[in-house]
């Protein structure tokens, strides 16, 4: 039982310490793109040691298996990828002093939320009939 | 039973001809034909008992509280006109079917006319003075149908608003009437009314009652000052003329006057209102009728002045000419319905009815030139025709109406009258038959088909035999009809030609010496009528309507200007003045409710919704940035319901604010991103103090309901929601179960929502409006690749796991938190993801159901699942549900709940889908995209506005 307990409060110590840090970056850090890598990372981070900490309770001590954090988890590491990843490419889109400091692409053909299609027409097909 | 049978025959029988004018428009006729005769039979049936004295009567309850019942009965004279109206109908659908032309649609005329028919049997028989008020206005309504028959004529539309206009209007004032009779007799049956008339002729209601029922008897016969509508009327078709205009309709007023007779003549009122009218209407109706060159125009008003004279003789209120009305009556109808007739053969074979165009027609259609002579010496009321016979009854009975004050007044003017009857007829007579043969018609006339001409000549045989033998022919039924109205005291008349030399013939021999003279100087006299001003009926019914109509848009737009927040100001401040009002009057004490401590978390929520509200107010005109603000409020009231343990309320709410604010962004995406400031700065301070003001009503109203305890009626849901509605769930058992039929009403209405968007948005693909749409640029720079490949793939990943969260919600709606509304906006959203990530094209091809369909189907399952409940001889919408052991699963409980639930499901679906996918039209309009192939797509540069066809 104390074992249990201390493994829960160390995962929710470690929950929250990286919750801290996910918050304060989002407060300290100095432009979008660098801003955008504290909520998404250290925070899911948090998050999940936070979940985790939430099984291990109700495995040890209230004696049951409660699935609703795995599902929890599925569905926060679905969606913060994808919302990251839209944030930056709208920032790219509207920033234009990014997007000018932007690296060539690998392979050639441009940063797809930037520059047409090098091949145009070769993955689409007109509208529907 | 059989009684009103006679009246709904033709009812009933108004689908058939539609129907068969397919087998060809002999069959149609003959087939409307047989519905007449029928109900013919099934009156003359009834003919011995009435004419043995006995009355027969039908009756069912139909609106016993209102006292309307649907009872029929007949005596003489009900049946006189029930007869009059059948018979001359038949000869009027044998007359249409040859005089209405090969592109005319004969079914939909046969359907009005017969609709009529019904209405018209109804006013004859009704016993009940409401249902008699009902066939009444149908008989306006059908009328209207047959006027503007010819709907491409503008003359006929507005003939038909006219009358349907003056005859409805005295409908109404007639009702009113009627229910002052029924008021002071206390009964609405006439068999009870009719015994009555000391008590209502003594009562103080009598002169009310009395000008209401006049104003709608005189509407609907074209009484002076009501006259003008009829000769408007006759843009309809001539056999409507003739049946509508001469036969029947107009002789509906005159019935009811006759009908109410005994009730209500014999006061001074009554023969001053009911006489004077009827002699005014005779002499100028008659004066105007000379000078119409248009042959139906002038047999218009020449009804108008033969209907004044009925008028008239119902006004002097004694027996004698009580009777001389009704034959007059039936006279008149066999005469102008044939003169209808042959004007209406006129214009069909020379196409033109102007009298000055025509002359010396006898010679090339001698037979109706023929018969449109006798009926025409019958209507100048010549010997030894019919139209004489009434004619010298009528000068005989105006001759003893002597007003002490002007002896001479009434028997000159119903001999000028008589004279100008003489005169109009005699010109029908000479300038359109008689003269010499002109080379200058339109078309050269000849005689028409036998179908045409046949209905005439019975009309007009019967014209020269009522003439000749009226005792024996017409005799027992003016007889009978006479006897219904007088009550059994028959006065002493003889219907004969010749009664010796009376004053009333020394009248006729000088009407008729007159009128002949008139004639004679027509052109020099109509050269002076045309000279003096006279007032346009129509001009000044024109200028009342366009008057009454501008007042109304006045006071309507007045209130609605279309402007919302005005609307919403209204609201708001009459509220306000409600609350302050009560504060004012009402008795308030302290609460007596403990306040509970609000927690920091709560406070929290607070502060974030205030800096929500705020936010918009100061940002409101960026609409993406006042979107997100709007969100963020329905966030936190989504937390709150969560955190004063409405879990239902929170799922709800959360789903409602995702699938509103995506459909907002994408319809926000054709229009202007900022609002442009348009209200000045002390309109927006009085908006800021209506906010802050009923704002701080409702919190003060809130907070005194809060702090004092009150029952309602929650305790008893959450008792009985597992016992009564099987599922512990109170909210959805609320839903579906105890008030499921609020739950039916409102998802019928989102379902009409849903319509609605789709109507208004496929507008905006024609016309000006998809011109407009196919130009539009966006205003933002777009994305190079317009569906990512991450979102793209994430949303199909997560689509089969949304789906199940959907399906996961609905089925434990009954018990735990959620249920079909919840589950279906889940299932919408996870669709909605995939329109937002891979385009509206692609989802588009992959979704391919009908969304209109999924309503339907929606609103059709919860219906037949209340139907369901009659099966089992409970009231609609009374839910079930049973436990069922089934193997391996356990117990499972089925309620008949879920599937009244699962339509709620589907017609959520369907109306959030309807309106995505024409947004997705819209924009497929706007911004014409190739369709991805691959998860991952390029988009070459934007093509250029393409007319490419509608995608589906």
């Amino acid at each position: 039982m104390l074992i249990a307990e201390a493994v829960v409060a160390a995962l929710l110590l470690t929950g929250s310490f990286f919750l801290l840090v996910g918050s304060v970056g989002l407060l300290k850090l100095p432009d979008l793109m660098t801003r955008l890598h504290a909520p998404t990372k250290a925070t899911t981070l948090g998050i999940g040691s936070v979940l985790i900490a939430s099984v291990v309770y109700f495995a040890a001590i209230e004696g049951r298996v409660s699935i609703h954090e795995l599902l929890i988890t599925l569905f926060l590491f679905l969606t913060a990828p994808v919302t990251a990843h839209m944030v930056a490419k709208a920032h790219l889109h509207r920033d234009r002093a990014t997007a000018e400091r932007l690296p060539p692409a690998a392979g050639g053909g441009g940063w797809a939320t930037l520059d047409d299609d090098p091949e145009p027409g070769a993955r689409s097909e007109p509208s529907g009939p | 039973m059989s009684l009103a049978l006679v009246v709904l025959l033709p009812f009933i029988g108004a689908i058939l001809p539609p129907l068969m004018i397919r087998s060809g428009r002999t069959v149609c006729a003959t087939v409307t034909g047989s519905v007449t005769l029928s109900s013919l039979v099934l009156l003359l049936i009834h003919a011995p008992a009435v004419y043995r004295g006995e009355v027969p009567v039908v009756a069912y309850e139909w609106l016993p509280s209102l006292g309307l019942r649907f009872s029929f009965f007949a005596d003489g004279f009900g049946l006189f006109f029930a007869a009059l109206i059948l018979a001359i109908g038949l000869l009027i659908i044998i007359y249409a079917r040859f005089y209405l032309g090969r592109d005319d649609p004969m079914g939909r005329f046969y359907c009005y006319l017969l609709l009529f028919q019904g209405a018209m049997l109804g006013i004859v028989l009704s016993d009940n003075v409401l249902l008699l008020l009902i066939f009444w206005e149908l008989t306006s309504l059908s009328s209207f149908l047959l006027i503007g028959y010819w709907r491409h004529l503008p003359e006929g539309r507005q003939g038909a608003r006219m009358a349907l206009a003056v005859t409805g209007g005295g409908g109404l004032a007639m009702l009113a009437g009627m229910l002052l009779l029924g008021q002071i007799t206390g009964s609405y049956e006439l068999t009870e009314i009719l015994g009555q008339g000391e008590l209502v002729r003594a009562s103080p209601l009598y002169l009310p009652a009395l000008l209401l029922i006049l104003l709608g008897a005189f509407t609907k016969s074209a009484q002076f000052p009501f006259h003008f509508w009829l000769p408007h009327a006759m843009a309809a078709p001539t056999p409507v003329s003739a049946y509508l205009h001469s036969a029947t309709m107009v002789k509906a007023g005159i019935f009811l006057l006759g009908r109410l007779w005994p009730v209500l003549a014999g006061t001074e009122a009554w023969f001053l209102i009911v006489g004077g009218t009827g002699l005014v209407t005779m002499v100028i109706a008659a004066w105007i009728a000379l000078f119409k060159d248009d042959l139906k125009a002038l047999l218009a008003f020449s009804t108008v002045s033969h209907l004044g004279l009925v008028t008239m003789l119902w006004g002097f209120a004694t027996p004698f000419a009580a009777v001389a009305a009704v034959f007059h009556i039936l006279n008149h109808a066999t005469f102008k319905c044939a003169l209808f007739m042959t004007a209406g053969i006129v214009d069909h074979e020379v196409h033109s009815r102007d009298a000055r165009r025509l002359g010396g027609l006898l010679h090339l259609m001698p037979i109706t030139g023929t018969l449109a002579l006798v009926a025409s010496a019958s209507m100048a009321g010549l010997p030894p025709l019919n139209g004489f016979l009434s004619k010298e009854m009528m000068l005989e009975a105006a001759g003893h109406a002597r007003p002490p004050a002007y002896p001479w007044l009434v028997p000159g003017l119903a001999t000028f009258g008589a004279l100008l009857s003489v005169a109009y007829s005699a010109r029908y007579a000479v300038h359109v038959f008689l003269g010499p043969v002109r080379d200058d018609y339109p078309q050269h006339p000849h005689d028409p088909p036998a179908g045409m001409w046949l209905p005439v000549a019975v009309l007009v045989a019967l014209v020269v035999l009522i003439g000749l033998f009226p005792a024996a022919i017409a005799g027992p039924i003016v007889a009978g009809a006479s006897d219904a109205i007088l009550g059994g005291a028959l006065p002493d008349y003889k219907l004969a030609l010749w009664h010796g030399i009376t004053p009333a013939l020394l009248m006729s021999a000088v009407a008729t010496a007159g009128g002949l003279v008139l004639l004679a100087l027509f052109w020099p006299v109509r050269a002076v009528r045309d000279a003096m001003p006279r007032p346009e009926a129509k001009r000044i019914f024109d200028a009342i309507v366009l008057g009454a109509a501008n007042a109304a848009r006045r006071a309507s737009y007045g209130l609605h200007n279309g402007q919302l927040q005005r609307y919403v100001m209204f609201f708001v401040v009459s509220v306000l003045v409600l609350i302050l009002v009560g504060w004012q009057t009402g008795r308030l004490d302290a609460g007596t409710r403990e306040p509970l401590a609000a927690g920091y978390l709560a406070g929290i929520a607070w502060l974030l919704l205030l800096a929500g509200c705020i936010g918009i107010v100061a940002y409101h005109r960026q609409r993406f940035l006042a979107l997100i603000l709007t969100s963020l409020v329905g966030l936190i009231v989504s937390l709150a319901f969560l955190y004063l343990s409405a879990p239902d309320l929170a799922l709800t709410q959360i789903s409602v604010e995702v699938v509103t604010t995506i459909l907002m962004l994408l319809a926000l995406n054709f229009l202007p991103k900022e609002t442009v400031a348009e209200s000045s700065v002390a309109r927006r301070l009085r908006d800021g103090a209506l906010a802050l003001g009923s704002g701080a009503a409702f919190a003060a109203i809130v907070h005194d309901v809060l702090t004092r305890d009150f029952t309602s009626i929650s305790a008893y849901h959450l008792e009985q929601s597992k016992p009564g509605g099987g599922g512990t769930n109170v909210v959805n058992v609320i839903l579906v179960d105890f008030r499921g039929y609020d739950t039916y009403g409102e998802i019928i209405v989102l379902g009409i929502a849903g319509l609605a968007i789709f109507a208004l948005l496929d507008g905006a693909l024609r016309g000006p409006a998809a011109r407009r749409l196919a130009r539009w640029a966006p205003d933002q720079p777009r994305a190079a690749d317009l569906h990512p490949l991450i979102p793209v793939v994430a949303t199909r990943v997560m689509l089969p796991l949304a789906l199940m969260v959907g399906v996961y919600i609905f089925l434990r709606g009954h018990n735990l938190p959620g249920g079909g509304f919840i589950s279906a906006l889940v299932v919408a959203i996870a669709l909605l993801m995939q329109y937002m990530a891979s385009g509206f094209g692609w989802a588009e091809q992959r979704i391919r159901f009908d969304y209109h369909v999924l309503i339907g189907w929606g609103v059709l399952i919860a219906g037949l699942t209340g139907l369901g409940a009659w099966l089992f001889g409970l009231p609609f919408l009374t839910s079930g549900f049973d436990y069922f052991h089934f193997p391996v699963v356990g117990e499972v409980e089925l309620a008949t709940a879920a599937i009244f639930d699962l339509g709620v499901f589907l017609t959520v679906v369907g109306a959030v889908m309807v309106a995505l996918a024409n947004l997705s039209r819209i924009a497929r309009r706007a911004e014409p995209i190739p369709v991805p192939q691959e998860p991952m797509d390029y988009t070459a540069p934007v093509p250029e506005p393409a007319t490419t066809a509608e995608g589906r």
